[in-house]
């Protein structure tokens, strides 16, 4: 038995998330996929397990095409996928969710559910009590119900997407063991992560993809460097970047502790000086954002202390912090940056500080001309948020910005901007730190992370991993700690 | 953003099927009567019929068809058309909540403009419209039915309105007969009444059935100390959920405390219903509905007879009146006609006994109905006080029409509120 | 540009609604040509027709006017029928008891009624600000509140002497009705109508050109993105709710001292639920909301005269008014949707 996967293409619009994938996996293999964030798993894995049809391609199991139309059809087939968060019904007790879903008619018969359970669970080394609900197991138990029920279910290959997010350190060992015993037993398992250090522990193949294409196979193992490499491809020789005098500290956060979802930032002692610019590196979803939204204020820290421009704003509000001159940008341009059905003009006008109660919309428009101009935005004065492009929106998010301000947070700047627009985010923000204005930014992007910043924060798992200063450091090191690891 | 369009779409219906639903359930049977007009249909062999061409206006606060107070009205208008060949103009649920934009004069003027020569405004509600209306119009009769506006001994007479009468039927006396067939059917003398809202009208309505059961319920034997009658008020002359009381609940609170009949006074037959269930499921109790002949057919098994309102005879003779030119406004409160309470042509309050009233009590009440009818029997004869022990009637005292119709309580021996206040 | 390209749909929709309207007249029988023009002539045939649509057009106005603003700010104020109650309650109560001549009263009942309608709004918004409660079912159990209130006042306190019952309070003194002025041989309700005109110019100017009515809409259109932008959200909130029930709290004073004369319990007429289609027919544009709410109780005053005349059930107005907005939605659907999948080919998701 083997899974096959023959040129899948995938688009959503002119995001080529899935383009031309192909690769085979022979039964009783341990598989990793690896990628970074964005590279195209994700996509590729929904199409197994029917949660997305692919444009073209097929999905060939033990000789037979399978029409997936459905996650209920890739069940049927024998694919079964465990989410980052397992799809579990919380109320429900730990038997209900065992046979929901379940191809039966409308007949339950729950006594045979539950020996099936206990047969099945038995097999794969676990125990519940059927009776609990299912919302007091860990997500450890969680993921291991999730597996017994597909186990029930027949399934012949399990997907694990991102499995160890949110487990402790005696719940992965477990996983691991259950991973490898399902292997043996002649199952295919696709393990989806971006920890080297995991893929490296525990895959006996993998495959690397990147830009929604396959750009590595090989046998476990593999050096380190190699799997970085193909990861996050040609790493940018760093150029000498204009490094300026920085100031005075502007930013101090002393023993902070930050809590937000799993996320737990401990004790952070970190200054940003006055006109720096501080990088936050990290798989998303490792800390940075949180980082981000405490110093804007969306977040009140749990302990410690954050101070701008020697004002103690730990727990004021975010109004608080924009008064301090503390401006946030955040990733959604258009979910929470700009606001659909609201032009340029308004805009600009919502965010100008001498607008009166009567608006001169005179004024409003020649303001509008002005910036749209001076930051090249292509669209009209009356044109609305929602009809700009991202790069033309992420400019207008740049012409918004207060001129007094002091300190910049910014979330993905350039993410999903050509590179002409990127370049040109840049040059407006680093003309701001010369008037002396901090930067701090989140970026998933390297060679942006070392060509603007002066030092580089290295977020994994919650916390922070390492802090780097620009200049010392290069992308293979990053795309090391970023998985993690340290450089050997 | 556009998840809160999809929910706008989703609300957006949401209202409409309301709204059209509201439409639909308001609708009443087609009408055709004044689609049919005058010239043509029956009346044309009968051309000599007094009324042809003479037009009226029925103006009626509920729908026509409501089984209840308007339905008796609009037969009323029917059997003018019946007996005189004048065509009636009917608009129904004349009411701020069914036609928030449409007031009584506007009604009243349209119809004029229409060629109505004589307006009937049926529900005390419109009091105020139908004042206006005949300060507007001087020269068209109108009839204000229940009101007072013409009675010069009244409280709120208005003498300069000399087009607008009133017609009002003495309920007081079917209320008493129903008081009466209650007590000679209940055996645990527990009576008790779903009123509607509390006035003058039901006030004096409660105090009837109270005096008519006390006659019966003593005249069969019983100790007086053993009669009850407790009244409830639900706060509307329907259920409004959420705003009044609900009469199911209310009556089935009287069945559980013990009552064994329980009469309505409301628009609405749930008394009845309550009653028939309750009997199906073994329990020895009776209703009496009001207001509408048919009304007992809900609940037969249980329905001990309902008292009714006749206005086809006093609603013709104004009609008369005017086509001959001899109308004058006048206050008309009018009982039964004594030799036969039910005689469709003569009679303006009725009574027909239910299946469940046993033979014996139905004989009794033919004697009490004839006591009324040829005097021996007076109700509203002092010593009778009113809640507060203060002195309605002193002893030997006969109740004036002025002093019955403005009772400032309920009588003392009802347990129940006399005033919202 | 795009207004006009939204009329279009619009305009085929209520030109289907018309036929329609014709197919089902002549289902039950009835002159489908005659019903209309007896619509019409019902609503402007004569002088007294056109006062009383006038009169039944201010009142829905002015809450249609308060529910655009409301809309803005991306509420749905479902409570609007509950702030014209209250608004008219207010109004009673100072037709009641202030004295004095008309130039005192009647100002005194525009602002009662646009205090009460506003607190009763602003309950509304605390609820929603403060207690986490969704505006439409707040404002639902205000709207019952307000009913019950309106009911209790008449059937107990405020009950008119001798036979007191669902017929409304007494009549109030003159001085404290809104001034008609007679023309033609017709009181015209100059007054409501310019409350009206002036409320629908007042949202129309808010909203259009100043920094509130900019702010109002950028919180109703994406609350969270405002709110980093530095707009205090909650504030506009309340601030949405006061306005907009401000003006249906005059609407209330409308109906209590122009139209009756006394504050009976279904005071509201339906019109602040009338209103919530008015608007949404209108697109949230203030400047629609005047012709389609003109265009509304033409066919409920209308309506009337079907009944009169050809003894046809005048429900029939509302379900026309219902078969409308069904039309239109479902027109508005199509398009909306066909801009969508066009706009989907292009876009990622």
């Amino acid at each position: 038995m083997a899974l096959e996967i023959r040129d899948i293409h995938k688009y959503f619009g002119p995001v080529r998330a899935s383009d031309g994938v192909s690769f085979t996996i022979e039964s009783g293999t341990l598989h990793g996929i690896l990628g970074e964030n964005g590279a195209g798993k994700s996509t590729l894995m929904k199409i197994l397990s029917g949660f997305y049809e692919a444009d073209s391609g097929e999905v060939v199991l033990d000789g037979e095409v399978l029409d997936l139309r459905s996650p209920a059809d890739a069940i049927e087939a024998g694919i079964g996928m465990l989410h980052q968060d397992p799809l579990v019904f919380l109320p429900f007790s730990v038997l209900d969710n065992f046979v929901l879903g379940s191809p039966g008619g409308i007949h339950l018969d729950r006594s045979e559910a539950q020996s099936e359970l206990a047969r099945v669970s038995a097999d794969l080394g676990f125990h519940f009590d059927p009776a609990v609900a299912a919302g007091d197991l860990t997500v450890g138990e969680r993921q291991q119900l999730a597996i017994t029920r597909l186990m029930w279910l027949g399934a012949k290959v399990l997907i694990f997407d991102e499995p160890t997010t949110g487990i402790s350190a005696t719940q992965r060992v477990q996983l691991f063991t259950t991973l490898k015993r399902l292997a043996q037993d002649g199952l295919i398992v696709l393990f989806v992560s971006h920890k080297l250090e995991e893929v490296e522990e525990l895959c006996d193949s993998v495959t690397v993809i990147r830009q929604g294409k396959v750009v590595y196979e090989a046998d476990m193992p593999v050096p380190s460097e190699t799997l970085v490499a193909e990861m996050f491809g040609k790493i940018f020789v760093q150029e000498d970047h204009a490094s300026i005098e920085t100031g005075a500290p502007l930013l101090v956060c002393r023993d902070l502790v930050l809590d937000e979802g799993t996320t737990h930032i401990e004790a952070l002692d970190f200054e940003i000086a006055s006109g720096e610019v501080v990088g936050l590196a990290g798989l998303e979803g490792s800390g940075q954002r949180t980082l981000l939204r405490a110093c804007a204020g969306l977040i009140d820290p749990t302990g410690g202390t954050l101070t701008v421009d020697g004002t103690d704003l730990t727990g004021a509000s975010y109004r608080d912090h924009l008064h301090a001159g503390v401006h946030y940008l955040p990733a959604g341009r258009l979910e929470e940056g700009l606001v659909e059905g609201i032009s340029i003009a308004e805009h600009l006008v919502l965010v100008s500080d001498d607008a009166s109660f009567f608006i001169d919309w005179k004024k409003a428009e020649e303001v509008a001309t002005k910036e749209i101009d001076e930051y090249s935005i292509k669209g009209r004065p009356d044109s609305n948020a929602e009809t700009l492009s991202g790069g033309n929106q992420q400019r207008l998010l740049l012409a918004m910005i207060p001129d007094e301000v002091r300190l910049l947070l910014l979330e993905h700047p350039t993410r999903g901007l050509d590179v002409e627009s990127a370049a040109y985010v840049w040059t407006r923000l680093l003309e701001r730190r010369e008037r002396g204005t901090s930067i701090m930014f989140a970026s998933a992007d390297l060679d942006e992370l070392l060509r603007y910043s002066d030092r580089i924060v290295v977020f994994f798992g919650g916390d922070i991993f390492a802090v780097r200063d620009a200049a010392e450091t290069d992308g293979e090191e990053l795309g090391y700690l970023i998985g993690g690891k340290e450089r050997v | 953003m556009r998840q809160g369009k999809r929910s706008v779409r989703l609300l957006m219906l949401l209202v409409v099927f309301a709204l059209v639903a509201a439409a639909c359930s308001s609708s009443s049977e087609e009408t055709t009567t004044t689609a049919a007009g005058g010239d043509e249909g029956t009346t044309t062999t009968e051309a000599a019929m007094p009324g042809e061409g003479f037009k009226f206006g029925m103006i009626l606060v509920g729908p026509e068809n409501d089984r209840g107070w308007s339905q008796a009205h609009y037969e009323a208008g029917k059997y003018i058309e019946e007996m005189t060949g004048a065509e009636m103009i009917s608009l129904d649920t004349v009411n701020p909540a069914d036609r928030p934009e449409t007031s009584v004069e506007q009604v009243v003027s349209d119809m004029i403009d229409q060629g109505a020569q004589l307006i009937f405004a049926t529900s005390d509600d419109m009091k105020d419209g139908i004042e206006a209306a005949a300060a507007e119009h001087p020269d068209v009769p109108m009839i204000w039915s229940s009101g007072d506006s013409a009675w010069e001994e009244g409280e709120a007479y208005r003498a300069d309105l000399p087009n607008l009468g009133n017609i009002m039927g003495k309920m007081t006396i079917g209320k008493a007969i129903a008081g009466c067939a209650a007590a000679l059917t209940s055996e645990t003398g527990n009576l008790a009444y779903v009123g509607p809202l509390i006035n003058d009208e039901t006030r004096r309505l409660v105090s009837s059935v109270y005096l008519g059961a006390k006659n019966c319920w003593e005249k069969a034997g019983n100790d007086p100390a053993d009669l009850n009658l407790e009244v409830n008020w639900i706060g509307f002359w329907f259920n409004i959920p959420g705003v009044t009381l609900d009469p199911t609940e209310v009556t089935n609170a009287f069945f559980d405390g013990g009552a064994d009949v329980v009469l309505s006074g409301i628009d609405t037959t749930e008394a009845l219903v309550v009653a028939g269930q309750r009997a199906a499921a073994g329990e020895k109790v009776w209703a009496i509905p009001y207001d509408f002949e048919g009304a007992c057919s809900e609940a037969p098994e249980v329905c001990l007879g309902v008292p009714y309102f006749n206005w086809g005879p006093a609603y013709l003779d104004v009609a008369a009146s005017v086509m001959n030119g001899t109308y004058e406004r006048q206050f008309q409160w009018i009982g039964p006609d004594w030799t036969d309470i039910n005689n469709p042509d003569t009679s303006m309050i009725g009574w027909v006994n239910g299946d469940a009233l046993s033979d014996d009590a139905a004989a009794a009440l033919d004697e009490f109905i004839a006591g009324l009818g040829d005097g021996s029997i007076d109700l509203f004869v002092g010593p009778l006080n009113y809640q507060d022990g203060s002195t309605f009637l002193a002893d030997g005292e006969k109740g004036t029409d002025v002093q019955i119709w403005y009772m400032k309580q309920l009588l003392e021996g009802i347990e129940g509120a006399s005033s919202s206040g | 540009m795009t207004r006009l390209r939204l009329a279009v749909p619009t305009l085929v929709s209520l030109f289907a609604a018309l036929v329609f309207g014709v197919l089902l007249l002549l289902v039950v029988g009835a002159p489908p040509f005659e019903a209309l023009s007896l619509l019409v002539e019902g609503s402007f045939g004569s002088a007294s027709k056109i006062s009383a649509t006038l009169l039944a057009w201010s009142p829905l106005l002015l809450a249609s006017a308060g529910l655009v603003i409301t809309f803005a700010a991306g509420l749905w104020n479902i409570g609007v029928e509950g702030q014209v109650i209250m608004g008219a309650i207010a109004a009673s109560w100072v037709a009641r008891v202030v004295p004095g001549p008309g130039w005192v009263v009647v100002p005194g009942t525009i602002l009662a009624g646009a205090i009460g309608g506003a607190v009763w709004a602003l309950l509304a918004g605390f609820l929603k600000t403060h207690g986490g409660v969704h505006e439409i079912f707040g404002g639902l159990g205000l709207d019952f509140v307000a009913a019950g209130i309106a009911t209790y006042l008449v059937i107990g306190p405020w009950k008119r002497a001798g036979v007191a019952s669902t017929s409304g309070t007494d009549i109030f003194r003159q001085e404290a009705w809104m001034p008609e002025f007679q023309a033609f041989g017709v009181g015209w309700p100059v007054v409501p109508v310019l409350l009206g005109l002036a409320s629908v110019a007042l949202v129309w100017v808010l909203l259009r050109g100043t920094l509130f009515g900019l702010r109002l809409k950028s919180v109703g259109n994406n609350s969270y993105s405002s709110f980093l932008l530095g707009i205090p959200t909650n504030r506009y909130l309340l601030g949405a709710f006061a306005l907009g029930g401000a003006l249906a709290g005059i609407a209330g004073t409308v109906q209590v001292t122009a139209f009756h004369h006394k504050l009976v319990p279904a005071i509201s007429g339906g019109y602040g639920f009338l209103a919530i289609l008015v608007v949404l027919l209108a697109g949230f544009s203030a400047a629609l909301v005047a012709p389609i709410a003109l265009f509304f109780v033409a066919i409920s005053v209308g309506s009337t005269q079907l009944d009169l005349r050809l003894g046809l059930d005048s429900a029939f107005g509302g379900v026309l008014q219902g078969v409308i907005v069904l039309f239109v939605m479902f027109g508005g659907a199509f398009a909306a949707r066909r801009a969508s999948w066009s706009r989907s080919t292009q876009e990622e998701p």
